[in-house]
């Protein structure tokens, strides 16, 4: 514990430089614009940002992108309550309560409350963070590729599970940027694959270009569909910014819950900010004295929902620090971060690189601290954003995409290949496929392409060798039940008469 | 359409990963990886192509495809074009001229009421980026005469 103490003091010295405190100033900033923005969420930001990256430090980049994460959360719940826009998918819950707060004048109240219950649990998750990543990276040191390949296949399909929408699909997104990520030469023999020819093809697809073309090209087709999202912006004065003491009173339980509840799920595969919000409503919901009032501006469901998921940011880094695998499509991009740093996540990443990760965590803290500063007074600046035509913002967005990949490589291919991943993500998108599997598959790819090989010859081509081992097991039974389960529970559900359900918890489950 | 494109990809990388080595269970060779994953990918796009010939055409609502209809095709096409050819005319037209074409078509397609207004806009975009990428960041971007020009004049 006293270790822990020292590295993160060390960690503090290190994100307190001016040059650190520059870089989560901005990735506050940016994460609060782009989750202001209805449909540019955090992983488009970061993902149009990835490029921009090389111009700095590992450091650096991991504390740009913990601040866009972070501020994207607080961004976006405050057009939720302001507009009853959710910027991004995280905030749709926070619609609900907080916009019907708006309504009744206490529109600041649900600010500030949204803000702190942000603040401590990032703060809540952060902790969690700091020691469930370092005692898992100590376990996974003892790991071999057999227990990195079945972390890499659960992953994946409780991502394809919990991700929503037709299973079908998401394997189809899965396979295919598995697909993606064998092309070039084979690692263990050299030997190309899938080039054609093409010496450009020799590395690979670069995951910047298809990122940047899923994530912002397409984004921005998909943006040109909907209809102008300038809104008459409802001004909030500093004053009415202070909730009352009941307010407090009854905000602070949902809070501590909401995080708790959002660390959690935010170590589970898939949209664990979304996930999380929906989880910590409905649980207040059911706790509540009063449930009637959710849904008519109750501030638990404000409190609660906007700490679970800050919460679940600081979940999500677990993995990706301890085990080197992203379990959420936006660390695949953060992960790709650290790859374009030359840097192998994994769990050696915290005994070899210790400098990075204890400053990480540090400008987390910072970070926050820094949006709930910054974030309450300038309320009405960043919902003002929403005021740029978005005949000017989308052209801007395709212009930061083109240079940004061409900086890289200055390859024009990479450019071609963001043309035609933007084209590629826009249709899916078109047709009901999720691009997020697609991202994570192409990242994790190479990883499970490896482990697998690498079991195949320690166990001298024993398939069970590779199973049969207690963590793997373990881990292929829990990735199992997932489509078990549901299914049993559907046959029982049929079996049984209906039951009169509570409808507005229905109504609020994600689809 | 789509459900075919996929299944098509599906198909020529299942075939192709056969030209590739196999090896043995115990030393996977090069071909091995993609051989399953072409197979699993097969495999789902076929069920997947089964899926939507099977439904499409009888359940697709009239709805749908009035909504399609009121999108912006134009706009959404005229920037996939944009960005296909910003590949191509970068290197001939150097930096700031495509960047500046590119900008001024988008800027159009998405408000063509405004073409004079929109060609002065896209002017300030390329020149702010390459200040921004080339001075600021120090981004090596194809340059003409024009750049060096500017690059002189914001020193």
């Amino acid at each position: 514990m006293v270790e822990i103490g020292q590295s993160l003091l060390s960690g503090f010295a290190s994100a307190l430089k001016p040059i650190y405190l520059y870089y989560a100033l901005l990735g506050t900033i940016l994460g609060t614009i782009t989750g202001v923005l209805p449909g540019l969420g955090p992983l488009g930001a970061m993902a149009i940002l990835l490029s921009f990256t090389l111009t700095m430090d590992a450091t650096g980049a991991m504390i740009l992108f913990a601040g866009i994460y972070y501020g994207a959360m607080y961004g976006g719940s405050t057009t939720s309550i302001l507009l009853n826009i959710p910027g991004e998918a995280a905030s749709v819950v926070t619609c609900i309560d907080g916009y019907k707060m708006a309504q009744k004048g206490r529109a600041g109240a649900a600010l500030t409350v949204s803000a702190v219950g942000s603040f401590i649990a990032g703060t809540i998750s952060i902790l969690g963070l700091t020691v469930v990543a370092l005692f898992l990276a100590d376990i996974a040191l003892r790991f071999g590729p057999p227990e990195f390949f079945a972390i890499g296949v659960c992953g994946l399909i409780l991502l394809v599970r919990l991700t929503g929408g037709s299973i079908l699909q998401a394997f189809i997104m899965i396979f295919l940027g598995m697909a993606l990520a064998t092309v070039g030469v084979d690692f263990l023999t050299g030997i190309e694959r899938f080039t054609y020819g093409i010496r450009e093809l020799g590395q690979g697809i670069d995951f910047l270009p298809v990122a940047m073309g899923i994530f912002g090209i397409a984004e921005v087709l998909t943006t040109v569909e909907q209809k102008e999202f300038i809104q008459r912006v409802q001004k909030v004065k500093l004053r009415e910014l202070l909730p009352t003491r009941r307010e407090w009173k009854r905000s602070f339980p949902p809070m501590f819950r909401g995080s708790f509840l959002g660390f959690l799920i935010g170590l589970v595969p898939g949209p664990s900010p979304v996930i999380a919000t929906f989880a910590s409503y409905i649980s207040e919901k059911r706790i509540s004295k009063n449930p009637g009032e959710f849904g008519n501006g109750a501030i638990e469901g404000v409190a609660g929902p906007e700490a679970a998921n800050n919460a679940a940011v600081g979940g999500a880094y677990v993995p990706l620090f301890a085990l080197g695998i992203p379990f959420t499509p936006a660390m695949a991009v953060v992960l790709g971060a650290l790859m374009l740093h030359g840097l192998t996540p994994g769990p050696n990443l915290i005994k070899v690189k210790p400098d990075l990760f204890w400053a990480v965590i540090a400008s987390m803290y910072i970070g926050n601290f820094m949006l709930v500063i910054l974030n309450l007074p300038l309320v009405n600046v960043f919902v003002s954003i929403l005021k740029v035509p978005k005949n000017i913002l989308l052209p801007v967005i395709v212009l930061i995409c083109l240079i940004g990949v061409y900086s890289v490589n200055a390859s024009p291919l990479d450019l071609l290949v963001l043309a035609v991943f933007g084209f590629i993500g826009y249709t899916l998108r078109g047709v009901g496929f999720h691009p997020a599997p697609l991202i994570l598959a192409m990242v994790i790819g190479p990883m499970l392409e490896t482990s697998l090989r690498q079991s195949l010859n320690i166990t001298g081509g024993n398939l069970s060798g590779v199973i049969l081992r207690p963590i793997c097991l373990t881990l292929y039974i829990i990735a199992s039940l997932t489509f078990i389960v549901p299914l049993v529970l559907k046959v029982i559900k049929r079996s049984r008469p209906a039951k009169p359900s509570r409808q507005d918890e229905e109504t609020i489950l994600p689809p | 359409m789509t459900a075919v494109i996929i299944f098509g990809f599906s198909l020529f990388y299942f075939l192709s990963s056969w030209h590739l080595k196999l090896g043995t269970a115990k030393n996977p060779g090069p071909g091995f990886i993609p051989v399953v994953i072409g197979s699993l990918l097969l495999l789902c796009t076929a069920f997947y192509l089964r899926r939507v010939f099977g439904t499409k055409f009888s359940e697709r609502k009239t709805g749908d495809i009035a909504a399609e209809g009121g999108k912006n095709y134009r706009a959404i096409y005229g920037i996939l074009a944009c960005t296909t050819a910003y590949p191509f005319i970068l290197e001939i037209l150097k930096f700031l001229v495509s960047t500046l074409t590119v900008a001024s078509v988008m800027l159009v397609l998405l408000k063509p009421q405004r073409p004079v207004f929109s060609f002065f806009l896209a002017l300030g975009m390329a020149v702010a980026s390459f200040l921004i990428f080339s001075r600021l960041l120090g981004v090596a971007l194809p340059s003409g005469f024009l750049e060096e020009l500017l690059f002189r004049i914001g020193r």
